[in-house]
């Protein structure tokens, strides 16, 4: 069942694009993520929802309901926000009761309900506590007691971890997760970090320049990117591109597109890609075999960097005669030092193809550079 | 040592590289903390030696007070003299009354306007904000004026409004003149709250008017404090406007009263310390009471 639906939203400040043609849905119970580069509009989508921007044109529904010009108060909705925003001349019962207080709940009803929240954040002890007494992970769950405790129908949260150390992240986002089954409430969550988008999320809303560039689970923005901009933006360390084209008419095997610096065999490339023109390849780090020996298919390069990781090792390559770096990642006991040369394979399902001029997914079985992003769907 | 490096040496010849070489020679000696207090003793007993001279004045007697050469300190202590002042002066209570009056009105109309003012130039985008020349800053321009220019068109105003010699027409006149201050005051306060707070509020079911009261106004209390408190000495302590705008005890206040000691033929001291021990005391006991929040007020407490 539908519970947020944004319908053609657009908002503009002044000349500016704040968000553009905003067509989504996010389903009861449903965790969505709106993830993108910071200015991308994700913040402006979740403030129209939440009734603290006035979008432009289109309409908000909550429920099938056309909420886009109601005030914030009467839309049944709750927010975390990334200062969090603690009331700080109250102390954290008063501050998590507030919302009910402001309804006109009285004082026993009221004081049972923060308990039971408190219990739920397991911050019971902290109660009589003052708000400026609390560390970072304590007064984020009192943000998010006090934005549960009205029991909203749909739960916003504005990188609500941005501002906290990166043990504790992802402890807090661990938490999040968990509270957000629990409740079962309908959650619209605003982050730029991808690794916390992709942890969280039943659903990803990927957006750049205002737009929405693709919907769908984790894993179809991992593998199966829209575009080359959510290509580029899911995945750490980022997707490699390099601009090639075909070594001759119906060939399998790509060339840097202006030098010929660097050939590789790259199976089953897409029918769409013509003999000539040049196009964008795009390989993950990981998805390159690393051999120290020339073999058929393969492309010459030499290693800049070595960074071990453990069970891995990120090298960054040069191919020879080109000054371009690229990242790759190699098992550990691959041995090579700075100044190796090694000989870089791609595996054909793991390439990516994209327009050179759109940046749009060339697919296999596609003919056309087909735009459009596919809407995700639940798993 | 610092003289011995280039750059010293080419400030050798100012003022400040002279002065730290006695701040570096008392230092050897471990003179820096007598000198400083010594200093410090000056200056305490410079501001409230005149101080001490009035209430002690208020409790001698005329001759006593008045005795060549001068007695610092007097062993006949009276205080008769503060009877005397209200026999001889039976329209002082009047004058204290109008000066509570004009004080206490004038201030609470300055704290809410200036209050209400400020917020809305921290939080609202103003299309007659010009560039650098922002209304806050225009509104503080009318304390650039000398008051003496003002009061004469006032007086015009006044006289037509029939607002001359009333406690109204003073608690309007000092609330203008106050509101700059409280803005002023008040801008970096609200400009410290982040704007997610009041947004808070609002999704907690507050409208904007109910956040202002309920979550920005507790937020900013410091402020509020600091700026009631100099509103209320600066309109108890005004004396051109009071002089200017009015002319009996309907509406004459406290320091109208102190000058009136002093008339062509003689100065009644005795009575004039009393009543000027009188007029400060208010003040001095409020600003003492609150003295910790006048402190975290004009310092800008940390909000968060």
């Amino acid at each position: 069942m539908v519970r947020v639906r944004y319908d053609d939203v657009t908002k503009r400040y002044g000349n500016e694009i704040g968000a553009k043609n905003i067509d989504i849905t996010v389903d009861d119970g449903e965790f969505a993520v709106l993830l993108g580069p910071s200015g991308c509009g994700k913040t402006t989508t979740l403030r129209c929802l939440a009734g603290l921007t006035d979008p432009t044109e289109g309409e908000i529904r909550i429920d099938g309901t056309d909420i886009t010009d109601r005030h914030p108060k009467n839309r049944d909705i709750a927010m975390v926000f990334q200062e969090l925003a603690l009331y700080p001349h109250m102390g954290v019962a008063a501050n998590i009761g507030y919302p009910l207080k402001v309804e006109g709940v009285d004082k026993a009803t009221r004081r049972e309900r923060v308990e039971a929240v408190t219990e739920t954040l397991d911050i019971g002890e902290l109660l009589d506590r003052e708000t400026d007494e609390l560390s970072g992970g304590q007064r984020q769950r009192v943000a998010i007691g006090r934005a549960i405790i009205r029991r909203p129908s749909v739960f916003l949260m504005d990188e609500p971890l941005a501002s906290l150390d990166a043990k504790l992240k992802v402890e807090m986002r661990n938490e999040i997760k968990k509270l957000q089954r629990e409740l079962g409430i309908t959650t619209l969550y605003v982050t730029h970090d991808q690794e916390e988008a992709m942890t969280l999320g039943d659903k990803l809303i990927v957006m750049n320049d205002g737009t929405v560039q693709q919907v769908g689970t984790p894993a179809e923005v991992y593998h199966d990117p829209a575009n080359q901009f959510v290509a580029g933006f899911i995945g750490s360390p980022s997707m490699n591109f390099l601009r090639v084209r075909r070594e001759a008419a119906g060939s399998q095997r790509v060339v840097a597109a202006n030098d010929a610096t660097f050939s590789f065999s790259v199976e089953r490339l897409p029918t769409a890609v013509g003999d000539t023109e040049p196009f964008v390849l795009g390989v993950r780090p990981q998805y390159f075999s690393v051999h120290q020996s020339p073999i058929d298919g393969a492309a010459k390069a030499e290693v800049t960097v070595t960074e071990p990781m453990g069970d891995e090792q990120l090298l960054t390559v040069q191919f020879d005669g080109d000054g371009r770096e690229i990242a790759v990642r190699a098992p550990f006991d691959v041995g090579v030092t700075r100044g190796d040369t090694i000989w870089l394979g791609i595996s054909g399902e793991r390439a990516y193809v994209f327009d050179v001029e759109t940046g749009a997914r060339i697919r296999q079985t596609e003919l056309s550079t087909d735009t459009a992003v596919p809407t995700g769907s639940r798993p | 040592m610092a003289t011995d490096t280039q750059p010293s040496r080419e400030v050798g010849r100012t003022l400040l590289a002279g002065v730290e070489r006695i701040h570096e020679t008392l230092d050897s000696y471990g003179l820096v903390p007598t000198v400083t207090n010594g200093i410090a003793l000056l200056f305490v007993v410079w501001t409230l030696f005149p101080v001490y001279w009035m209430v002690s004045g208020s409790l001698r007697t005329r001759s006593d007070l008045l005795a060549t050469p001068p007695k610092l300190v007097s062993t006949a202590l009276t205080v008769e003299n503060y009877p005397e002042l209200f026999v001889q002066r039976p329209a002082f209570y009047e004058f204290l009354f109008n000066s509570v009056v004009v004080t206490v009105g004038s201030t609470a109309l300055a704290v809410l306007l200036g209050t209400a003012a400020t917020y809305g130039f921290v939080n609202y985008e103003f299309p007659y904000n010009l560039g650098r020349f922002h209304l806050p800053f225009l509104v503080l321009t009318t304390r650039f004026l000398p008051p003496i220019v003002t009061v004469i068109p006032l007086y015009v105003i006044f006289d037509t409004a029939n607002l001359l010699n009333t406690r109204l027409g003073l608690v309007l006149a000092y609330a203008a003149f106050n509101i700059p201050f409280v803005v002023w005051m008040l801008k970096g306060f609200f400009a410290e709250l982040p704007d997610s707070i009041v947004e808070a509020a609002v999704l907690d079911g507050h409208t904007e008017l109910g956040a202002f009261f309920k979550i920005v106004l507790p937020m900013v209390r410091p402020g509020l404090i600091a700026a009631t408190i100099f509103t209320v000495i600066n309109a108890w302590n005004e004396l051109l406007f009071a002089v200017i705008l009015t002319s009996n005890t309907e509406a004459q206040t406290l320091p109208v009263a102190l000058a009136t000691f002093k008339t062509a033929y003689a100065i009644q001291w005795e009575l004039l310390t009393v009543a000027g021990t009188i007029a400060m005391a208010p003040v001095l006991l409020f600003a003492f009471l609150v003295r910790e929040k006048l402190l975290r007020g004009f310092t800008m407490g940390a909000v968060r």
